[in-house]
């Protein structure tokens, strides 16, 4: 009952933030949750047992694609972010085809090597996306209104944490535990693996796309190196470290920690802040393997 | 045997036939290759016996860059030479980052090993943005622009320097693996470290030195590279990448192959780029080549 009321607390705080808060708090409080569905995404997959370091590249073929949807289609911008995810859902399913018979190693550098096929594709294809120069938004949405943008993109991050639970209550939850776990045992237990693969990938690559879309209709702007900037990779791999891996909770908790950790490093180093992700993921790997929110988890329980 | 036999012969055959039709791509790419390769190598050591992909090799080799570009501008060293330094420095760092990290979560999962490399390769970038800036630098040396002419085309002399060093290199690497105790050692260890720790190897000290060994080897290429690139702090992010598809390519374990297929990649992008119009395209040489690639080895092994 109480846990009910904590989760109906922080859900009408959330959304009536904007209504007292400052321009810059609402567009941290966006960018963290914008983070944080990123982050749940890459851990939907990491929980299938497969490390993928395509999200990068998924969130800026969304970002493409909005933005390519919009001014060249005449899309609407609400409507874009749909095209964004489809499109993300789309290359998924044909790349998963082929990528997802790889394991661990391969699998990992496959999808990393995506990120920049996608990147060279942007560059290359001036006349669709403008080249290394990039494409501006003609029309982005609700006219760039900041509150309305961040209640767009709260509906969007409860989407993502409801399709979290999902496969952490349903079903599903046991394919993929089970997947990760001892793949020969999955099978011998009549699980098809490969079709429960490439749902998540399918899923989490929609998603992916979707936050990237809303990212481009947010600053009205899409470029190769910005839009796919190892920043949307690595973020969300710290968060969700940081966090604790495998569960909902773990992302979200490490999302909020190094999000606000992030702006306030911003300021104070404009240049070198990634270093400290990159020690975060260091350090956190060596000694705080089951993350924050795993650890106190572990706490609680033994008392 | 009469399956590679006649591969080999194909290869000679592409190689004659390009050094025809397109011989500036030929030499370009051949250059080209060989850095790759030389770069490859160690990377393709460290995985074959600690059974580590090191995503930070490529920025091991940014940071031996800097070393050079520092030692270059203090004390006025040439480059080349500058390698005696570069060397220990980063068999030092190799050691470091190896007994800190990595050697901490060898027993676990393998994507804490390759996420440890990423968050390692990561810092570094960025420790060099920060000390250096982005700004690229260059060192200029005199002989490293001379051009020398073959049959009529004139090509750079400088990079055929990097052909002698890979071949020099894999020529050490395959002596040191066969004959000295270490190599021996070393290759008991990537074939399986269990059973070398019950012959009473000690299996710890291999992978620390075959790690640190492999990282100071990048000095080779670092040197080598330095007058002829800008030096910038993601110069050598794309290396690893390119490294690991040759190593892919090749086969784990397959040494010679990483230089054949360096050269051969190395080519096909040279060709790429001499397309007029269809420059840009040449990245995607090496990771079309890479995804083909591996997926089909993986469905051959699902064949199986």
């Amino acid at each position: 009952m109480r846990k009910v009321l904590l989760i109906i607390g922080i859900l009408v705080f959330v959304t009536f933030l904007p209504m007292f808060a400052d321009m810059y708090l609402i567009h941290v409080a966006s960018s963290i949750m914008l983070f944080m569905c990123l982050a749940l995404s890459w851990d939907m997959m990491l929980r299938t047992g497969q490390l993928s370091f395509g999200t990068a590249g998924f969130f800026g073929l969304g970002a493409y694609a909005a933005v390519i949807a919009v001014d060249d289609f005449a899309i609407t911008p609400i409507m874009s972010i749909f095209i964004g995810a489809i499109f993300a859902a789309i290359v998924a399913l044909g790349v998963g085809i082929a990528v997802l018979k790889l394991r661990e190693m391969y699998f990992a550098i496959t999808t990393l090597a995506l990120s920049s096929v996608f990147l060279v594709l942007a560059r290359n294809l001036s006349d669709l996306t403008g080249g290394a120069a990039g494409k501006v938004l003609f029309n982005a949405i609700f006219d760039g209104d900041p509150k309305k943008t961040y209640w767009l993109i709260m509906v969007f991050t409860l989407l993502v944490i409801g399709i979290s639970e999902i496969f952490q209550r349903t079903r599903i939850r046991y394919a993929i535990s089970s997947i990760r776990n001892d793949e020969l045992v999955a099978k011998s237990s009549g699980i098809n693996i490969f079709k429960y693969l490439l749902i998540v990938f399918i899923i989490t690559s929609a998603i992916q796309g979707a936050a990237g879309a809303i990212y481009a209709q947010q600053y009205a702007f899409v470029e190769p190196e910005s839009t796919f900037s190892a920043n949307f990779l690595l973020l969300p791999i710290a968060m969700a470290l940081v966090g604790g891996i495998h569960s909902t909770l773990g992302p979200i908790v490490g999302a909020i920690i190094l999000g606000f950790a992030s702006e306030y490093l911003k300021l104070l180093m404009p240049y070198g802040h990634l270093i400290i992700y990159g020690i975060i993921i260091i350090l956190v790997i060596i000694f705080l393997r089951k993350g924050v929110y795993g650890t106190i988890v572990d706490k609680i329980r033994s008392n | 045997m009469k399956k590679f036999f006649n591969w080999k012969i194909l290869f000679s055959l592409m190689l004659i036939a390009v050094a025809i039709f397109r011989p500036y791509a030929f030499f370009y790419g051949l250059q080209r290759g060989s850095l790759y390769s030389l770069i490859a190598l160690p990377l393709a050591l460290i995985l074959g016996i600690v059974g580590l992909l090191n995503l930070a090799h490529g920025d091991f080799l940014t940071l031996g860059m800097y070393m050079g570009y520092v030692i270059f501008n203090q004390f006025h060293f040439d480059p080349i030479i500058s390698m005696i330094f570069i060397g220990p420095f980063l068999f030092l760092i190799g050691f470091a980052v190896y007994k800190l990290t990595i050697e901490r979560v060898l027993k676990s999962h393998h994507l804490n090993l390759l996420l440890i490399t990423f968050g390692i390769s990561i810092t570094l970038v960025e420790l060099v943005n920060v000390f250096w800036t982005s700004r690229p630098r260059n060192i200029y040396v005199p002989y490293a622009t001379r051009s020398i002419n073959i049959l009529g085309i004139s090509v750079g002399a400088y990079e055929f320097l990097y052909v002698v060093a890979a071949i020099l290199i894999l020529l050490a690497i395959m002596f040191i693996l066969k004959k000295t105790r270490f190599g021996q050692a070393a290759f008991a260890v990537g074939q399986n470290p269990k059973g070398a720790a019950i012959v009473g190897i000690n299996v710890k000290l291999v992978y620390t030195i075959t790690f640190s060994l492999a990282t100071a080897m990048t000095a080779i290429s670092a040197a080598l590279m330095m007058p002829r690139v800008s030096i910038f702090p993601n110069v050598g992010g794309p290396f690893t990448m390119k490294s690991f598809c040759l190593t892919a390519m090749a086969g784990l374990g397959n040494l010679p192959g990483i230089l054949i297929s360096g050269i051969t990649l190395g080519i096909v992008e040279a060709i790429v780029q001499s397309i007029p119009g269809y420059s840009g395209w040449s990245d995607l040489v090496f990771f079309g080549v890479l995804i083909l690639v591996i997926a089909l080895r993986a469905y051959r092994r699902a064949e199986r």
